[in-house]
């Protein structure tokens, strides 16, 4: 007996038409800093076929002002331009000077109120939590009301103007995997 | 098939009794006559996680995704479970599994991480999703768990482990006659210490691989999950809200250089791939009140 899941869906979708017209897709992100971890070509648009402006060495610090598919734009001293966005890391050049708490890396340091002073009070998930976890049955009936459709998924990615392309999987080396879709 | 498998797992449960005993007795050399030798018993154990049924992968993870729900619950906002369930259910349309029943939710947890269970099922903490800044990015992290499932990665962790001596126990219950609920129930248990131990690294770093791939399938910006991963890796190692993902995952910079190296160029120009950021800000908006 299935229960009556579909008016909830169509409610879903409807909500989902409002999306407005086509988003930019450039996303602007708050200026972070961050250091090139090779040396890397900039260059003046986020193509690889771009016209480079420069090349900055490996471990220069840039701030990172807007981040486009795989590329990200970042000024340095020398240069503003755009750089292949795995050839930088953001946070510091020693890892280990790394003192962002996950609260400041998420925002929660630029929003009213601050960060919370204290984490002892963190709604775990932890090892602890995991094994001493007691299974819930009604929770899982829950998680089934909202299951899915594929044809709703279907809709769904309608909707946010997303259309699936044959992409191969890849191996470690960046080799297509054989057989794949 | 099936007959073939219980032998086999009555085998090695017999097998693992005599090696724990510890004794190179004259039974143990017949019975590794028995089965072939090392290579027979490898060979039986194969057999064994390769032979779980997709009923029974379900039932498995349905069996695990009620404790992992009972440490924490689903947090209570239908909106958003619909969301990441539409999301979810899309990217794994794109994979070699789509028509398992896929089950996606957010439970209420500050933590930062995801977990996948066998069979379909995908749970995101709250912490996570707070972490995340758009659609394709969410489809990063969903599409690396979906990757678990189908790879079926928890029963290949299962099988290199001691809880093997479990599934080969349960399953001479079943050549006894008894049914595969207690196999099914058996490696519940086995299956939820993998939560706190972690699969391999290289099953991590194949998941990464398969989720960018997926959500570059389904028309996301395959640079979704690199970018949740470059938060990931400026938070410092010792943080409580990471403390269970760090453990039990290659740290964040060595995932991102492995993907650097495996995606290269070929992801760059991938046409009208979509991040969907304001679709994923407002349903998320009740978890994130304040705009960034």
């Amino acid at each position: 007996m299935k229960p009556p899941r579909f008016p909830g869906f169509l409610l879903f979708l409807a909500w989902l038409l409002p999306v407005g017209p086509a988003a930019a897709q450039a996303s602007g992100v708050p200026p972070e800093t961050g250091f090139t971890l090779r040396e890397t070509e900039v260059r003046a648009k986020p193509f690889l076929d771009a016209v480079p402006v420069g090349k900055l060495p490996e471990r220069t610090l840039v701030t990172v002002t807007q981040r486009q598919g795989g590329w990200m734009l970042v000024k340095s001293p020398a240069f503003e331009g755009w750089v292949r966005m795995l050839n930088v890391r953001l946070g510091n050049v020693d890892s280990r000077k790394n003192d962002t708490s996950f609260l400041s890396a998420i925002g929660f340091g630029r929003r009213p109120g601050g960060m919370p002073t204290t984490t002892t009070g963190v709604r775990g998930f932890s090892e602890e939590d995991l094994k001493a976890a007691k299974p819930s049955p009604e929770q899982l009936q829950k998680m089934d009301g909202f299951a899915m459709p594929a044809a709703a998924g279907v809709q769904f990615a309608a909707a946010g103007r997303l259309s699936s392309r044959a992409v191969p999987y890849v191996d470690a080396a960046g080799k297509p995997v054989k057989g794949a879709k | 098939m099936r007959p073939a498998r219980l032998a086999a797992g009555w085998w090695f449960a017999a097998g693992l009794a005599l090696l724990a005993a510890g004794c190179a007795t004259q039974q143990q050399e017949a019975f590794m006559r028995g089965v072939g030798g090392v290579d027979g018993l490898v060979k039986s154990v194969t057999q064994l996680a390769g032979g779980v049924s997709e009923p029974e992968e379900v039932a498995m993870g349905r069996g695990v995704a009620e404790t992992l729900l009972g440490a924490r619950p689903l947090v209570d906002d239908g909106e958003l479970q619909r969301y990441v369930n539409a999301v979810g259910t899309w990217v794994a349309s794109q994979s070699e599994r789509p028509d398992l029943p896929w089950r996606f939710g957010v439970n209420d947890s500050d933590h930062v991480n995801a977990f996948a269970a066998p069979g379909g099922v995908v749970i995101v903490t709250r912490g996570m999703i707070n972490a995340l800044n758009s659609e394709a990015e969410l489809a990063g992290v969903l599409g690396h768990e979906i990757a678990h499932v189908t790879r079926r990665h928890h029963l290949q962790a299962l099988r290199k482990s001691a809880a093997m001596n479990l599934l080969g126990a349960t399953a001479a219950a079943g050549a006894a006659g008894t049914a595969s609920r207690e196999l099914v129930s058996a490696l519940v248990g086995p299956t939820q210490e993998l939560y706190a131990r972690g699969l391999d690294k290289s099953d991590e770093f194949e998941a990464d691989r398969m989720g960018v791939v997926l959500a570059a399938r389904a028309g996301y910006d395959p640079f979704g999950l690199p970018e949740a991963l470059q938060t990931l890796a400026r938070i410092k190692a010792d943080d409580p809200y990471l403390a269970l993902l760090f453990k039990t995952h290659p740290n964040p910079g060595e995932r991102l250089d492995r993907l650097a190296v495996a995606m290269g160029p070929g992801f760059d120009a991938l046409p009208d791939a979509r991040q969907n950021a304001d679709r994923f800000l407002n349903a998320t908006r009740r978890l994130k009140p304040l705009p960034r």
